[in-house]
């Protein structure tokens, strides 16, 4: 071999062996629990977008696509060894992590992270914004706000509730909770809450928010009594929400897929869970005028997104 | 203010004229995030799916977490206990601690079952209980103990007759790391304890502890003994010799579905009087040595359908030198060991019906014996032997079923049959409601029957000169109705109310069979009923952290007509914790504790009742999370008062406990 081929040819390997990314065996494995659902569906669609840049492999499992979901996952799992489990949803994680054993497991989509089984070796992107920062948020956009109230369901969200009082009792500000079993109770739960509040908070707890009439409910009450509403989600703003601040959905698919490259290359920075990266503010000035709340003109700068009242034709 | 009208611009929205929408239209972002909540609605974590909240347990359950026991700044196991509505702490002469549960006591608190992480620790087979060496628990490894009233055989078996006491500890997930605590106080009482726990990339996982404590013990003025009380020559007046040393090893290893856990412990301790009516002068010395080992696995049959598996052996002895005279000393020891194991399914019919049954086999051994005496405790020489090396087998099945009918009615039922080689069959039931009747008002009911084994010990005493034993004793039987409301009438505030009636039979108790010499026998009864009231209120907002709380206990304990000796009528507990910030908070206890009758036949007065109060100060997460420190004072006025001690000893008056007495600690994590 001419010593011009031999440099050749150990350019060529030297290039192959440092592409980005797993070694050939290395792969994903992507467990959606629907990808029916936007949220999941968007998040994944992210994510395969960032390993594909990068040349990753993956194999995709959706949940909702097989009747003996869990014993076809167990058997994927065993089949494909993969080196890292994706599971975007609670239903995947919960499967995933039974049959995972010693594979490193990364999570997102999940409502309130904090009640899962977190293994070592197990890192995610929580589906919530901290909230301290919210908080912080909040008290920034309404000085004036002290108490503020918000509905949950034991099950779902009490891990995330005690985390909101903790930050809330940091920053000075007191939050005032009542629990639901389901839906039926959401209106005298109402009753009972928003009298002793300032604002009212709409987490996303599955049971409080499990319909329309549960949305409709909330916004009819609070506009009854007067009481701005804050959300966790910008959808909720067109329905009466004075601000939103909300995770950005696509966001949180791509830096689950740069959390999934450092866990491979075992560079995952410190934290377990990671709070989503991109966020948008959004500020209804309609409700904010007609319920004339104190509000900090100076933060107005930090909105991305204003929404003032349409005309009726 | 460009940007604001451009953002305005862009947001100008399909809203209504109205601020707020007055009716909802169809609106793909809200159904698509609906639809999502609606996935993640299906889900619920099933990790403590039979954990049962304790609102919604037919038992009667105190719950006491690790940071109430921080709060209580809590010395050890004891501690934690005197603040548990219906039960009660009190002295013995021979060192450890009565456990009091609802207007019943004996020595060996042998009516109690403690357990460590569910596994059953009444490992002396010679005179049954717990209490021999886990009276004096360290705390500072503890998670959470879970003290359950009334009867427990249905599930647990033997001896878990008036309460069963489960201390759960940190494990490998807890801890995460190391993490370290030291604590001082008065009569030079120190304590250390180190622990480490990680769960490794492989499925594997590890916790350890460890604990060392030594104390001079209280030194209680003892004004005189039987000899004194002559004029003859003896220790006394004195001071209790309640010196005690002991360490452990805790240790929970997994791997997969595999656990392997259990604990050493070595006690060495004097005694509060000694055994017989003489002061001991110092030369009394209790060495107890106790461990278990189980290896279990939960296997997953279906989604639905587990079954956990185990095998065990316990290990419990003790070789004691006791001052039976100026110049007489006795020593006995002996060994106990149970091997066994048991099989549990777990079957989830469905979200609301959860079916659990088993089967666990034991075999239990008692032999090593040793029996000596002689004048000189260095050079004693062989005695007749005070008990016989037995060996008994066990078996029981038992079966629970827990559905909820309605999202407001939980129904339990279950059974248990046990079986001994030694006096034959048992059989236990227990049922209950647990019923929401009204949003945050829950009402109970349970009936359970339990037993306790006859101790080897009251089996086959031998060459006692007033005591014999009775190798046809059958089980004590107690059976228990009990009745109470559950209620959170405002947020923060939870309050419960109960009454109970239990009617406990053949018990075993020492019969004069002829003069001067009894015999154990199944003999007489009780009537033990009484009301237990709790509430804590937890605060929110800006004292958030903070609570109140109370309980008190109205109980009557009959036995041939008369209130049981040494038990209260009426027994109080006042708590308070004062969070000033995220940092630092302070708990205020007080104890209010009424006076208890004499025996038939004891002419002393009733020992009188007392109040005390203790204080403490917590700082909890200094220097980046890493540390807690406590300063506690315990009986802050330095109130005089006094345990009762028996008839037999009524030269002494009673057993004067610690004035005011101080405890620091810190505890660090890595």
């Amino acid at each position: 071999m001419k010593m011009i081929n031999f440099c050749k040819l150990l350019v060529l390997l030297a290039a192959f062996f440092a592409t980005p990314g797993f070694a050939e065996s290395s792969k994903v494995l992507i467990v959606n629990s629907d990808n029916t659902v936007y949220r999941y569906e968007t998040i994944a669609t992210e994510f395969k977008k960032v390993l594909q840049q990068n040349a990753y492999q993956w194999t995709e499992f959706n949940l909702d696509r097989h009747a003996n979901a869990e014993e076809e996952l167990k058997r994927l799992i065993q089949q494909e060894n993969p080196e890292l489990i994706y599971s975007i949803g609670t239903k995947a994680y919960s499967l995933a992590r039974i049959h995972a054993h010693n594979k490193k497991m990364l999570f997102s989509a999940v409502i309130n992270w904090r009640r899962l089984d977190i293994d070592a070796g197990t890192y995610g992107v929580a589906n919530e914004l901290s909230s301290a920062q919210e908080i912080s948020l909040l008290r920034y956009f309404f000085p004036t706000i002290k108490k503020i109230g918000l509905l949950y369901n034991d099950k779902f969200s009490r891990e995330y509730v005690e985390t909101i009082k903790k930050d809330a009792l940091a920053l000075g500000i007191n939050i005032v909770t009542q629990s639901v079993n389901d839906a039926q109770e959401i209106g005298e739960a109402l009753d009972q809450l928003l009298p002793k509040i300032d604002m009212f908070w709409i987490i996303s707890d599955p049971i409080v928010l499990s319909g329309k009439d549960s949305v409709r409910q909330i916004f009819q009450a609070a506009e009854q009594q007067k009481k701005p509403v804050y959300a966790y989600s910008d959808v909720f703003i067109e329905h009466g929400a004075v601000l939103a601040i909300s995770a950005d959905i696509a966001t949180i698919g791509r830096q689950s897929a740069n959390l999934a490259m450092m866990m491979d290359k075992d560079k995952v920075p410190g934290g377990t869970v990671q709070v989503p990266a991109g966020s948008t503010i959004t500020l209804n000035k309609c409700v904010l005028d007609a319920l004339q709340l104190k509000f900090n003109q100076d933060a107005l700068d930090s909105v991305n997104k204003i929404v003032g009242c349409a005309k009726n034709d | 203010m460009i940007n604001y009208l451009r953002t305005l611009l862009v947001g100008a929205l399909v809203l209504s004229s109205s601020a707020f929408a007055k009716s909802l239209e169809p609106n793909d972002d809200l159904e698509r995030e609906l639809a999502y909540l609606a996935a993640e609605r299906q889900v619920v974590v099933t990790a403590s799916k039979m954990e049962e909240h304790v609102d919604k347990t037919i038992a009667t359950t105190t719950v006491i977490t690790q940071d109430d026991i921080a709060h209580i700044g809590a010395r050890n196991l004891i501690d934690v206990l005197r603040l548990v509505p219906g039960i009660g702490i009190t002295q013995t002469q021979f060192g450890w601690r009565e456990i009091e549960v609802r207007g019943v006591k004996t020595v060996l608190s042998e009516k109690v079952q403690i357990m460590l992480n569910g596994h059953p620790l009444d490992h002396n087979l010679q005179n049954a209980g717990s209490a021999w060496v886990y009276d004096d628990l360290p705390v500072d490894t503890i998670k959470r103990v879970e003290v359950v009233r009334g009867p427990g055989s249905a599930l647990y078996g033997a001896n878990a007759f008036l309460a069963v006491i489960n201390i759960i500890t940190l494990n490998a997930k807890d801890l995460n790391g190391v993490q370290t605590s030291a604590g001082w106080g008065s009569f030079d009482t120190q304590q250390y304890r180190a622990s480490w726990g990680k769960q490794f990339d492989n499925s594997a996982e590890a916790a350890v502890h460890f604990n060392f404590t030594d104390t001079d013990g209280i030194n209680s003025p003892i004004p005189a003994d039987s000899l004194s009380a002559k004029g003859l020559n003896s220790s006394a007046p004195g001071k209790s010799q309640l010196t005690e040393g002991r360490y452990d090893l805790e240790w929970q290893l997994g791997y997969q579905d595999f656990k392997l856990d259990g604990r050493y412990i070595n006690k060495k301790a004097g005694t509060f009087f000694g055994l017989a009516s003489i002061l001991s002068d110092g030369r009394t010395q209790q060495d107890y040595n106790d461990y278990f080992l189980r290896l279990s696995r939960t296997w997953k049959i279906q989604n639905n359908f587990t079954v956990d598996t185990q095998v065990f052996h316990d290990f419990f002895s003790y070789d004691n030198t006791w001052q039976t005279a100026p110049s007489q000393f006795s020593r006995n020891g002996l060994q106990d060991t149970r091997t066994g194991g048991e099989v549990q399914a777990n079957y989830h019919i469905s979200d609301v019906q959860t079916l659990i049954s088993g089967f666990s086999y034991a075999k239990e051994q008692q032999s090593n014996l040793i029996d000596q005496a002689g004048p000189d405790p260095a050079h004693l020489t062989a005695a007749l032997p005070s008990t016989e090396e037995r060996i008994r087998e066990r078996w029981g099945v038992y079966v629970e079923d827990v559905w909820d009918p309605l999202k407001n009615l939980r129904l339990s039922l279950g059974a248990r049959y046990d079986r001994y080689n030694d006096f034959g069959g048992t059989f236990n039931p227990r049922m209950g409601f647990n019923w929401e009747f009204i949003k945050n008002y829950s009402l109970k009911f349970s009936y359970g029957t339990a037993y306790r084994a006859p101790a080897f010990g009251e089996l086959g005493l031998v060459n006692n000169p007033v005591l014999l034993g009775n190798p046809t004793l059958k089980p004590e039987e107690v059976k228990t109705f009990e009745t109470g409301i559950i209620a959170h009438p405002v947020s923060g505030l939870t309050t419960q109310a109960t009454y109970y009636h239990s009617a406990i039979n053949q018990i075993i108790s020492q019969v004069p069979v002829q003069v001067a010499i009894s015999q154990y026998d199944n003999s007489g009864s009780v009537i033990a009923e009484g009301v237990e009231l709790e509430m804590r209120y937890e605060f929110d907002g800006s004292l958030q952290g903070s609570y109140i709380g109370a309980n008190h206990v109205l109980q009557h304990s009959i036995q041939l007509g008369r209130q049981l000796a040494d038990v209260p009528r009426h027994r109080t507990n006042l708590t308070a914790n004062w969070a000033f910030d995220n940092t630092w908070s302070s708990f205020a206890h007080v104890l209010i504790k009424d006076n208890t009758s004499r025996n038939l036949g004891d002419t002393r007065n009733d020992v009188p009742g007392y109040a005390l109060l203790d204080l403490g100060l917590l700082g909890k997460n200094m220097f980046g999370k890493k540390v807690d420190v406590s300063f506690n004072v315990y009986n802050l006025l330095n109130k005089r008062y006094y345990d009762p001690a028996p008839a037999s000893l009524n030269f002494i008056g009673d057993y004067e406990m610690a004035g005011r007495t101080f405890f620091g600690h810190v505890s660090l994590r890595f």
